[in-house]
This record gives C-alpha cells, sequence and structure tokens, in this order.
C-alpha cells in the first residue's frame, strides 16, 4: 500500500493494474510527486508483461534486473529534487534493433541473435539521460523488412485486440507491447510505415518525425536514406514529451540536421480555427476498405466542426511513389544484406530472403530514376503545403489481417497484402515529412487509424491535429 | 512469350541468370514468385518513362568536407 502524499485518491494509485493502463502523461505527475514509486510502477508493468507475453509475444528479451537498478536510481533522484521530466522513471521497453550496450540486439534475426553492441544508441542515450527504464526488447519482423512481425525465429506477435490477427510490422513488438499494457510506451522504426502500421493496427499513437530530426545511429539500418526513428505511445502527448526526448543533432550521424528541438508538447492547444486540411481523393483515398474510408471522412468533419476547413488538392507525382520506395527500399536492404544473403541465405527467414533476393534485380538506373522520382515527389508535396497545413488520410487501406496470410480484403476483393500495407505510409518516408497515426475508431473490433501528414519539422502542428482529435 | 517476360534490362538475362551471376543461391521456389514480383513492379512502373521526370534535378547529393554543414 501507498503512502499518499498528494490529494490523489488513493483507489487511483494503490492498484498496480490501474497504473499500468495509464498514459505516461498520467504517470509522470504521480512519479513527480512520489505518489507512486518508480519501482513500484517498473515491477508492475513487468509482472504483467511477463505474464501477457506468453500470449502476445511482444518481448524478445526483458531486463528486470538492470531496470529495477534503473527505477531505484530514478526513485532516488526524484526523492531529492532532480526530476528530468516526463520520462523520468518510466519504463519501457524499445524495439530490437535499437542497440543497448553490452545487451543482445537481435534485430529479430538468427544471423544477428548473439550479437551485443558496445555502445548504446543515441536515442537509448537520450533515453537513459531522460531517466527512462528500460524494461527489455521488442520483436519485430526480421531485420525490420515485413510489416506482419509474423517473425520465424522469435515467433509471431499477437495483436491484442485479436490475437488471430497480425500487430502490424515492423515494430510489432512495440505496438503490441504498448497497446497491451506491456510498455508505457515505446520506440520504433519506420521504413515504409513501420511505425505507423502497427500503431493502426494496435489503436496506439504513432509518429514518423522528419528526417534528420531525430539521429539513427546505433539503429541496424533497413534502408537508411528512409529509416526512421519515433514514438508509439498511448496518448498524443506522450508521443510529443517521447520526441522532445530523442530528436536533436548527432554528429555521430550523417542524415541529423542541425535544426532546433521545439516544446512540441507546449503546442497541443488542441484548437484547429482555421487550420486547412488537404484532402488528395485520387492516391489517399483509393481503393479503400468503404467503413475505414466513412471513419476517417467522419474525423475529418469533426475537425471542420471544430473549425477547420477542407481543400481538395492534386499530387501528380504520387502515382509513381509506391514504385519509387520499393525500388528504394528494396536496394538499400540488399546492399545491407548483400554478403549474407550470399554466404549465409539459409539464415534468412524465406519471405525476408525472398525481399533481398528481388533487391537484387533493379538497375543503378532503376534506383537513380527512383530518386529522381522522389525529388519530384517533394516537390509535389512542398507545393500542396502552400495551400494547405495538413493533409489527411487513412493510415492503412484495409485491416490487419489474419497471422500468416500474404493477402488481405478490401471490398470484398483479395489484395496482396505486402502491395497494400505500405500504400499511404512509404510517401511519408520517400518524403521524409512527418506523419502521425492516431486511432480513429473500430471496425470488426480492430482499431481503424488516421494518418495525419504536415510540412518538414513541423511536428508540432501535425500532433496537435492529433490532439485536437484524441481530445474530441 | 515466357522468355520475353523473363527477359530484364534490356540484356536478355533472367532473373535467375542476374542472381547466380552475383554468386547468390536462390531460394527453393522462388524463380516464379521471383519473376511476378518483378512484373508487379514493373506494373507500378507504369509510363515513368515517357513522365516529366526533369532530367536536370541533382537526386543524389555529395557534399563535400565531412558530413555535415555546421
Amino acid at each position: 500500500m501507498q503512502t499518499l502524499r498528494c490529494g490523489i485518491s488513493q483507489e487511483v494509485i494503490t492498484l498496480s493494474n490501474s497504473l499500468i493502463t495509464k498514459s505516461v502523461e498520467e504517470l509522470a505527475p504521480l512519479l513527480e510527486t512520489r505518489v507512486i514509486s518508480s519501482v513500484e510502477l517498473t515491477k508492475a508493468v513487468l509482472d504483467h508483461a511477463e505474464t501477457k507475453n506468453k500470449e502476445i509475444n511482444a518481448y524478445i528479451s526483458f531486463s528486470r534486473k538492470e531496470a529495477v537498478e534503473a527505477a531505484e536510481k530514478a526513485d532516488k533522484e526524484i526523492r531529492i529534487g532532480h526530476y528530468r521530466g516526463m520520462y523520468h522513471g518510466i519504463p519501457m521497453a524499445i524495439k530490437d534493433n535499437l542497440y543497448i550496450k553490452n545487451d543482445v540486439t537481435t534485430i529479430g534475426s538468427k544471423i544477428h541473435q548473439n550479437f551485443v553492441p558496445d555502445y548504446d544508441a543515441t536515442v537509448v542515450k537520450k533515453l537513459r539521460e531522460a531517466g527512462a527504464v528500460l524494461t527489455g526488447k521488442l520483436n519485430m519482423h526480421e531485420y525490420a523488412w515485413g510489416a506482419t512481425t509474423n517473425n520465424p525465429h522469435f515467433g509471431p506477435t499477437r495483436n491484442p485486440r485479436n490475437l488471430q490477427h497480425i500487430p502490424g510490422g515492423s515494430s510489432g513488438g512495440s505496438g503490441a507491447a504498448v497497446a497491451a499494457d506491456m510498455s508505457a510506451a515505446s520506440l520504433g522504426t519506420d521504413t515504409a510505415g513501420s511505425i505507423r502500421i502497427p500503431s493502426s493496427a494496435c489503436g496506439i499513437v504513432g509518429l514518423k518525425p522528419t528526417y534528420g530530426l531525430v539521429s539513427k545511429y546505433g539503429c541496424f539500418p533497413l534502408s537508411w536514406s528512409l529509416d526512421h526513428i519515433g514514438p508509439m505511445t498511448k496518448t498524443v502527448k506522450d508521443a510529443a514529451g517521447l520526441l522532445e526526448v530523442i530528436a536533436g543533432f548527432d554528429k555521430n550521424d550523417s542524415t541529423v540536421l542541425n535544426v532546433p528541438v521545439e516544446n512540441y508538447t507546449k503546442q497541443l492547444t488542441g484548437n484547429v480555427k482555421d487550420l486547412v486540411i488537404g484532402v488528395n481523393e485520387e492516391y489517399f483515398f483509393h481503393q479503400v476498405d468503404a467503413e475505414i474510408e466513412a471513419l476517417v471522412r467522419k474525423n475529418i468533419q469533426r475537425l471542420v466542426d471544430q473549425g477547420a476547413k477542407v481543400v481538395e488538392i492534386k499530387i501528380p507525382t504520387l502515382q509513381y511513389s509506391e514504385w519509387a520506395e520499393m525500388i528504394t527500399a528494396l536496394t538499400e536492404a540488399s546492399t545491407v544484406h548483400h554478403r549474407n544473403l550470399i554466404e549465409r541465405p539459409d539464415d534468412f527467414g524465406d519471405d525476408v530472403r525472398l525481399l533481398f533476393e528481388l533487391g537484387e534485380i533493379p538497375s543503378a538506373v532503376d534506383y537513380l530514376q527512383a530518386q529522381q522520382v522522389r525529388r519530384q515527389l517533394k516537390q509535389d508535396f512542398q507545393k500542396a503545403f502552400e495551400k494547405v497545413d495538413v493533409l489527411i488520410f487513412p493510415t492503412l487501406p484495409m485491416l490487419p489481417p489474419k497471422i500468416g496470410e500474404d493477402d488481405a480484403e478490401i471490398n470484398g476483393r483479395r489484395v496482396d497484402l505486402m502491395d497494400n500495407i505500405v500504400r499511404f505510409t512509404g510517401p511519408g518516408n520517400l518524403t521524409g515529412l512527418p506523419a502521425l497515426s492516431v486511432p480513429c475508431g473500430y471496425k470488426s473490433e480492430l482499431p481503424v487509424g488516421l494518418q495525419i501528414m504536415g510540412p518538414a519539422f513541423k511536428e508540432g502542428l501535425v500532433l496537435n491535429v492529433g490532439y485536437a482529435l484524441e481530445q474530441g | 512469350m515466357d522468355n520475353e517476360k523473363k527477359e530484364l534490362n534490356g540484356l536478355g538475362l533472367s532473373i535467375e541468370q542476374i542472381l547466380t551471376s552475383k554468386g547468390i543461391q536462390i531460394g527453393e521456389g522462388h524463380v516464379n514468385v521471383l519473376e511476378s514480383r518483378w512484373q508487379a513492379l514493373e506494373e507500378l512502373k507504369g509510363n515513368l518513362e515517357n513522365a516529366k521526370i526533369d532530367d536536370a534535378d541533382i537526386a543524389v547529393r555529395n557534399i563535400p568536407g565531412g558530413d555535415h554543414v555546421e
């Protein structure tokens, strides 16, 4: 039983079950005022996660001893008045392609199953500096090259909303862990949608920040010109706070830009009066499940009811974006794994091996044409953002399918899963623009996500639109 | 017709030849899947060859003096 130190009701703080379901924005003031301790919270989350993992399989490994030690340290610092901020004392697990010094980082693979990095990823270093408590490493699609998290080496992660379905991927462990209260928040990586897809599938918030805002040093690459690291959280404010922790210049990553890290949480006013929402019908509302489309349009209308207006916009180069995304991701990923594809092909899962083989086929001209498309696409989006503040569209055109299925259903028609699952997320990676997925309803008891995309480095704007929807 | 479909890059090489020439042992049953996936990619490319993608655009940059301009 906790000793009460401020006027918060006892019922709220004594049940560990009620603690683990809370968002970081709810937990942070309880930790800061010492109504709860980080040790108590961390143990509650780990107890729950270790039990729940038997059915969800979101964790690859747990770090109980290190986590409890870090929580004790956090409690001590808070006790002597050195509160570091929103994530101080918060227990969270991260995707297993982010390096933790002296801790196995498998990247969801057999080949790297015993890989032990000798340094922390920059984002891990920043989490430690913020006082976060790392509870373990989360399952993922092998080498992040796929969107199902049906991992042949560590087993499939299951969607907590319906265990028969995939949680999306590649950050499926992160999506499932946050949705199932096995981690208060998490980090994912996103090359073609791998933060936003599982966020949509599991009903949580996922932000792919602007390319260059968050360092990727110490993140095993999939496709270096498309890779991003970002928050996966229970609420928009949690995502804003986590972005403040992980963003910033890093001389160790050549792709990071020296731009100021803003106070994103302060920008969450929920005010969308005079916001101009761009809607692109030809690409982002083409071949979408009718119920998902209706949910997204209903939520756009909710913003209109709050004072926003809608403008239809054209983005012609989107017609080539899927091709450019696939050629870029395929060839860059196959370059990373070229040697192992020759020397250890049987050690890859079959689906990932096939993609690495496919990535060996395009010519240099294909790759460079894809980069030309990409530049044109960026220019198209830039023009669009001269007319509108944000674009809104579905995160996924369909629901996440059952585990093991290679296709999905859109309006009664079976469609290829891989071709469709990244259709609306890929443009965010090609352009590098910030894109946020927020829950916007349910279909057949599975969550549906809505995507908000904005101009470069306008995370505060994008998050605020998500916040307005969340606050309802 | 089958042979035409299997030729790539205007070199008359099949997918199998391209991969094996790089020392890659193709997974069991993958050749047909690779052919259909490549075909699907070509369809996604659409009429790009005739599109107005500005040839003068500098899509890949070369930054001298280190990784960052600071």
